[in-house]
């Protein structure tokens, strides 16, 4: 993706060796992390100071669980325009269900390639407005 | 049983014994006479005669003495009356005295008193010639003037008389032997009574020792409630493991009590919403009344309001007339299996979604550095990563597998179903086992029908079930063999055998089968195979990787599916595994 500006991405995973892994995808994707934290309450706290373009949760975090940050972060009007990607390592159907009934725009079962994440990341961040 | 032994024969009294008695009497008569005669006392006209009678009187006596008693010759029986007629016959001839005569009782009584007639025919003829005889012999008896009133009265006053006394006889001895009967029927029927009592009294020991084994029993189970209802639910059995289980003893329950009131009311209404039926006892027995009987966990409240898990078998009770009297309860606490259960499901997901979490890692960045066109790696950095990174995916195909174990084992396994092309998952899986395939010289023979064959399925679960078999078979099969993936659409039977074309009442299946050249699989392992964990002796003797889990995952996907697998092995000769699924009716 050639995008005169990169999107701008939050990413929130209380593993330390995932999310450096994520944001270092992101990176490849042509994204820009602007924050990188380990858990639900510290990524609701960061997205609503700086309102991220796309938001990559794991599902189950300390504090609050990807799917709580996902339903809050639609529910306030500064933040629902967000898009999400959640990350679980449950893979049960459930799950994905239940992530996407939270709002999330995708969601990626663990363990996932790189690639995969790549090209989740910027198809997503292809939708965004310009 | 039968009393025959003691049964007393019907005796017919009279006529045909007893012969020698009655001569007996006629004998002494004689005797009499002779002692008379020798005394003076009756006259002696003519000695000669006199003593031809007493002769031929002794002849009859020695002759009964001789006979057989009960002699079956008509002629042996008149032979000593007719001797002992013509000994008075001489007798009357020779005294000339009609007191004489009187001897003829004797004879003339034994005659009548034969059986039949004849005995009355033959007296009437001997008193005729009794009196004719001392006629033509001497003087006679009477005046001859009287002889033809004589010869006339005499015979039938006797032939009158003997046959009032023959028929009085006649009717005696019938009555006897009809009562003799009655008599022995009467100790036939007393018998049977006896023999009945008998029977009976077994019968209800027998009743009662089975109602005793039948109550100790029941009283003996303390780990097992045993609880029996009428049909309305109310209790009228409650054994000492219901007490234990429930913590109410048996007098303050037993026909005081309801099966519900032990149970929880929300889990009895959320199963009347289930099945439709009434709320309370119908929700509990609906699928016993509907199959003959039900196994499933039940909640029990106990009286101090503790619950238990237990697993309740329920059945109908039916009471002597086959009628339907109520229902049984059979309760085994299983609280602590069920809790074990779910902790050991509850570990096995938790170490499950922990091993991803590190192979997550693992795998990432194992992609970042054999990806990473910045800083390109020798060949042989790639090739160690590149083993690296395959036992990283066998790894984590084997936490799958044990999450998914765990999740059919909990019932947490459902299915996404939609349209799937069987020919696209075979072709995908042939994919799959290319390289594991050729790198152990193993062909692989692919023989799909042009046109997609299509089935309502889960694709994810439906492919995990396909290279399970393929790579089994891949796995088993020594260099050299043959893998064959084989798709066809067929058409199950009633009877459950699948044919090519169409059969009325038959039903479209696809069948899938994976077949190979490998070692096999022992007859004796077959049922077993399934079965999760478990390996058969073939595979642990040639040393195939594996855990035992792709076969009773492959078996749980297909049963979801509606499906069967079937197997055809022989040891040394190859294995096919036949899976087959229902297809949607267009």
């Amino acid at each position: 993706m050639l995008e005169a500006v990169p999107a701008r991405v939050l990413v929130a995973d209380d593993e330390d060796d995932i999310r450096d892994l994520v944001c270092l995808a992101i990176e490849r994707a042509g994204g820009a992390v602007i924050g990188s934290v380990s858990d639900g309450t510290a990524a609701l706290a960061a997205a609503r100071a700086d309102v991220p373009d796309l938001a990559v949760l794991d599902v189950s975090m300390r504090g609050a669980t990807g799917l709580e940050v996902c339903s809050a972060l639609r529910s306030e009007p500064g933040t629902a325009g967000i898009r999400i990607l959640l990350l679980s390592a449950g893979a049960s159907l459930d799950d994905v269900a239940r992530g996407l009934a939270a709002g999330a725009d995708a969601y990626l079962a663990k363990p996932f390639g790189v690639a995969g994440l790549v090209h989740q990341v910027r198809a997503l961040m292809t939708g965004l407005p310009a | 049983m039968t009393t025959a032994g003691a049964l007393t024969r019907p005796v017919v009294l009279g006529w045909s014994g007893a012969g020698r008695d009655r001569t007996l009497a006629s004998t002494a008569m004689f005797a009499a006479a002779a002692v008379l005669l020798g005394t003076g006392v009756l006259p002696v006209m003519d000695g000669e005669l006199v003593l031809a009678g007493l002769v031929t009187a002794f002849v009859a006596a020695v002759v009964a003495r001789l006979v057989p008693h009960h002699s079956p010759a008509v002629g042996a029986a008149l032979l000593v009356p007719a001797t002992q007629l013509g000994a008075v016959a001489l007798l009357g001839a020779g005294t000339g005295s009609a007191a004489s005569l009187f001897l003829l009782l004797g004879p003339v009584f034994t005659l009548v008193t034969l059986p039949g007639r004849h005995g009355v025919l033959a007296a009437v003829l001997g008193t005729a010639v009794v009196l004719l005889v001392p006629q033509l012999l001497t003087a006679g008896l009477y005046p001859p003037a009287e002889l033809p009133g004589a010869l006339l009265l005499g015979p039938l006053v006797v032939g009158l008389g003997g046959l009032a006394v023959n028929e009085t006889g006649r009717r005696v001895g019938r009555q006897a032997a009809a009562i003799s009967h009655l008599e022995a029927e009467r100790a036939t029927l007393l018998a049977q009574v006896q023999t009945r009592a008998d029977e009976l009294d077994l019968a209800t020991r027998m009743l009662a020792a089975r109602a005793q084994t039948m109550t100790s029993v029941i009283d003996a189970v303390t780990e097992q409630s045993i609880i029996g209802t009428d049909r309305d639910g109310v209790i009228r059995v409650w054994n000492p493991g219901a007490e234990k289980m429930l913590g109410l003893p048996r007098p303050d329950v037993v026909r005081k009590r309801s099966i519900v009131e032990f149970h929880l009311p929300e889990e009895l209404r959320s199963e009347a919403e289930a099945t439709g039926s009434a709320p309370g006892l119908a929700a509990l027995v609906h699928a016993a009344q509907e199959h003959g009987s039900d196994v499933r966990d039940w909640t029990y409240v106990a009286a101090d309001g503790t619950q238990r898990t237990v697993a309740v078998a329920v059945t109908p009770r039916s009471d002597d007339g086959g009628l339907h009297a109520g229902w049984n309860f059979v309760g085994t606490d299983v609280t602590e299996a069920r809790a074990t259960e779910r902790m050991k499901d509850q570990f096995v997901s938790l170490i499950s979604h922990e091993l991803r979490t590190p192979l997550s890692s693992i795998l990432g960045y194992l992609e970042l550095v054999m990806d990473d066109p910045d800083q390109p790696l020798t060949e042989e950095q790639r090739k160690y990563l590149a083993t690296v990174e395959r036992n990283a995916h066998r790894l984590q195909r084997l936490v799958g597998d044990l999450l998914f174990t765990a999740q059919v084992e909990a019932g947490r396994f459902t299915l996404q179903p939609e349209d799937v092309d069987l020919a696209a998952v075979v072709r995908a899986t042939e994919e799959t086992i290319r390289v594991a395939a050729a790198a152990n010289d193993v062909t692989v023979r692919v023989d799909v029908p042009a046109d997609a064959l299509v089935v309502s399925g889960d694709p994810v679960r439906l492919g995990q079930a396909c290279d399970n078999l393929a790579s089994n078979a891949v796995k088993f099969t020594p260099a050299g063999g043959r893998v064959t993936l084989a798709l066809r659409a067929g058409w199950r039977t009633p009877d459950g055998v699948v044919v090519s074309g169409e059969h009325p009442g038959a039903e479209p299946v696809a069948q899938l089968s994976v077949s190979d050249t490998g070692v096999g699989i022992p007859t004796g392992e077959q049922g077993k195979l399934f079965t999760r964990f478990f390996r058969a002796s073939t595979a642990q003797r040639n040393a195939v990787p594996g855990v035992g889990l792709g076969l009773s995952i492959t078996k749980a996907i297909t049963t979801a599916h509606g499906g069967t697998l079937e197997l055809d092995s022989a040891e040394g000769a190859g294995t096919t595994f036949t899976l087959t699924l229902p297809c949607p009716t267009a």
